[in-house]
């Protein structure tokens, strides 16, 4: 008998029907996982059956032999304290700042009516998720631990009560690459240990392979493909799930085509920033230090560590919208002047763009401005309808209609408020274009996409890219070389493929082994 | 919209019927009407009767609310630009000079700024373009602090980023990319500025530091009807309702907008 099974869900919020026919199981010990993009209702299926959404769920939804559509407020409660343990995807602002990790912990304990837990089980709980020094953690506040310490506190407290589902939303996309695969394993471990169930829902296919028995595949509120986790990876039947499988990036993948790259065109002498420490402390933060990497005409270097790594700093540096505290950054065999001093000429050449693609555009602004700002400075020859023409000739470039001229940006999707970004990034022809993490924020599909249109731009325009991310697989479809990132060092770089083939630093092997 | 914006409506009205009284009643505000000195309500051509001194107390109330209403809208706009100016400069330079700019008004914040008004108008003798500049001067502060705080958070955004890189000069960014992005926020705080100034003035007045006679206030009305309570009531009760009716209402709106702000 199942643990929890799920037949025709439908979710309505205020009159709208968002999902539809959903229907799922999750068997003890074992893990269902549901993927979609982003607004494919994943969320709303996993979170609505226990009252955690502002929706209104109908259907047969069975916990253990408790109707969940039936239930009133107090079983539902019921349900949610005794039953289940919930993982949300921020693990910062899931857990209360103002309560100590052992106070938490107490919490989630004590949550279905166990007595208070003495200050050695709430260690052994800790040790449990593999924390380090958990007797020093639990005096500790939730600020003072890093993304995956927390992440890992959540899953303790989680599991306190010893719930017999687990409902995992996003558990590590809010993590490093290299700590996602870890948190994976955890799971997997505790659901052997303990026979537990778990419903996992991911936006990353790849995320979850490996780890899922079942896979529901979701999309616009409904199911599109369920059944076995191997059998629907190895024989998608819908077309939609062979081009998720198609989008998401792997390591053993044929190698991409890309272009020979030119003579050297950029190249940096032992770089360094510093920041000063904020607030009263003394001394400064080496957030990179003496970093050396070069870029030819026509070339793509992936830039790749984890957060914290000092790669975005580097790469602002280089883009010339960050500090530098010492070294050179020389262009074409000459040394680009700091920051403020780079004249027009300079500043068109490097572009950069951003992670999150609505925050870099101004909300008040309608797409046609926002793509011909730079023409406005650094062409500053060109008529306001020479620049007009200019900027739908680059969002034709990106492959957008005319149509998202006069748009704004709150009313564009992330894959199209990328596409105006890139747009802006290339309209004054530059040389080279600084990516930081540019494909991060996006679904899988919409990332691949943008990676096929930089892909597309590099060949046609002969553009150098720099690739910032922390996604080795990604950094491949795209890059010639690769340059790793450790803690402000740049500790490895080598040719794509062999670099990959032989990781030589802990933190590549690392990176490797997570993808 | 009616519904929702209540309160603005009803400071709005109010507004309208201070405008217009003044030209549809048959009395000035210092007019004096020697045949009915602190005559009742309802007695003749006065609706509100007359103060101590025979003036009809509706044309002084709508004189008074014209007044405290004007200082308050100037005052507002005063503290909004010097606010919008310093904030977004220390905001946008950043490291030293925001440190000092921004000590300078914590400096201001210390003193006690009821002293500093009534020392300007001690020093350069009452006048309402004093009273306007002065309660402006000291509401900036706020403001500023407002203000330098949005400026912080957008700096670090990555449109301003990409602007910077796109080659948009620093003022560009500063009138274009940023003011827009703060304009919501600044005029929440705006609203909420002009019922805090209508207060400052009417106190002021009722110190007898505001605007001078035969020129009235919301402030100088009610310390005229605090003076004669218990002859004639309506002489505090009416400009102290419509102090009360226009702060509160004020304060509501402002604070709806900041919340839809933040």
């Amino acid at each position: 008998m199942s643990l929890y099974e799920i037949r025709n869900l439908a979710v309505d919020i205020e009159g709208h029907r968002l999902v539809e026919e959903v229907s799922l199981t999750v068997e003890p010990g074992q893990c269902t996982a549901i993927i979609g993009a982003s607004g494919s209702g994943k969320s709303l299926t996993c979170l609505t059956p226990f009252g955690l959404t502002p929706g209104i769920a109908t259907g047969s939804i069975r916990l253990d032999d408790i109707d969940l559509v039936h239930a009133d407020a107090g079983q539902l409660r019921d349900a949610r304290r005794r039953l289940t343990g919930f993982i949300f995807q921020q693990p910062l602002t899931a857990l209360t700042p103002h309560l100590t990790v052992g106070a938490q912990l107490q919490e989630a304990t004590m949550q279905a009516g166990a007595t208070r837990p003495s200050r050695h089980d709430l260690v052994r709980q800790l040790e449990r998720v593999g924390l380090s020094r958990p007797a020093e953690r639990l005096d500790q506040f939730p600020h003072r631990l890093s993304g995956g310490e927390r992440q890992r506190v959540m899953i303790a407290a989680a599991i306190a009560h010893s719930p017999k589902l687990l409902i995992a939303d996003e558990p590590t996309s809010a993590l490093d690459a290299s700590l996602r695969a870890e948190i994976m394993d955890l799971l997997d471990q505790l659901r052997a240990e303990q026979g537990l169930g778990m419903l996992l829902v991911s936006h990353d296919l790849a995320s979850v392979e490996g780890h899922a028995d079942q896979l529901v595949v979701m999309d616009r509120g409904g199911v599109l493909e369920s059944g076995s986790a191997a059998v629907v990876i190895a024989r998608p039947a819908e077309d939609y799930t062979r081009r998720l499988i198609a989008a998401t990036p792997r390591l053993d993948e044929p190698s991409p085509e890309l272009g020979e790259p030119g003579d050297v065109l950029l190249e940096t002498e032992d770089v360094a920033v510093e920041f000063q420490r904020s607030g009263w402390r003394r001394g400064k933060i080496a957030a990179v230090v003496d970093a050396a990497i070069m870029i030819r005409q026509g070339e793509s270097l992936a830039l790749v560590g984890g957060s914290g790594s000092g790669k975005s700093t580097l790469g602002r540096a280089i883009a010339g919208i960050g500090p530098v505290t010492k070294g050179e950054i020389r262009w074409q065999g000459r040394a680009l002047p700091e920051r403020r001093k780079r004249g027009l000429e300079m500043r068109r050449m490097i572009q950069p763009v951003f992670q999150d693609p609505v925050a870099s555009l101004d909300p008040q602004w309608k797409v046609i401005d926002i793509v011909a700002e730079p023409l406005r400075n650094l062409r500053p020859d060109l008529t306001k309808a020479e620049r007009n023409d200019m900027a739908r000739r680059a969002l034709s470039d990106v492959d957008l209609t005319d149509d998202f001229l006069t748009r704004v940006p709150a009313s564009l999707s992330g894959g199209q408020a990328q596409r105006v970004a890139i747009a802006r990034a290339i309209i004054a022809s530059p040389q080279f274009l600084v990516l930081d993490e540019a494909t991060s924020a996006l679904d899988p599909l919409v990332g691949a996409e943008i990676l096929a249109l930089l892909a597309r731009l590099q060949r046609e325009n002969g553009l150098s890219l720099l690739f910032i991310t922390h996604d080795i697989a990604a950094a491949r479809r795209l890059c010639h070389r690769i340059a790793v990132m450790d803690d402000g060092h740049i500790v490895e770089t080598g040719d794509m493929q062999a670099v990959i083939d032989n990781p030589r630093h802990s933190a590549t092997q690392r990176l490797v082994a997570a993808t | 919209m009616l519904k929702r914006h209540f309160p603005l409506l009803i400071v709005l009205m109010l507004v309208t019927l201070a405008l217009l009284l003044p030209l549809l009643l048959p009395w000035n505000y210092d007019q004096i009407d020697w045949d009915a000195v602190r005559s009742p309500a309802f007695s003749g051509s006065h609706i509100f009767g007359t103060d101590e001194i025979g003036r009809d107390r509706l044309a002084r109330l709508a004189a008074g609310t014209q007044i405290t209403l004007m200082v308050a809208i100037a005052a507002a706009l005063v503290s909004l630009i010097v606010g919008i100016a310093w904030g977004a400069t220390a905001g946008w330079i950043g490291g030293r000079v925001d440190e000092a700019m921004m000590r300078i008004v914590d400096g201001l914040y210390a003193l006690p700024f009821m002293f500093i008004v009534i020392l300007l108008m001690v020093v350069f003798g009452r006048s309402i373009l004093l009273v306007f500049v002065g309660i402006g001067l000291v509401e900036w502060l706020t403001m500023a602090r407002v203000v330098r705080g949005q400026v912080m958070a957008l700096k670090q955004r990555p449109f301003i980023l990409a602007a910077e890189a796109a080659g948009t000069p620093s003022i560009t960014i500063i009138l274009r990319h940023i003011l827009p992005n703060i304009a919501g926020v600044a005029l929440a705080y705006l609203m909420l500025t002009v019922p805090q100034v209508v207060m400052v003035e009417s106190f002021l007045s009722f110190l007898g530091l505001g605007v001078q006679e035969p020129l009235t206030s919301l402030g100088i009305l009610v310390k005229e009807g605090a003076d004669d309570m218990d002859m004639a009531p309506l002489g505090l009760l009416l400009p102290g309702a419509v102090l009360v009716v226009i702060l509160v209402c004020l304060t509501i709106e402002g604070e709806r907008l900041r919340d839809r702000f933040s």
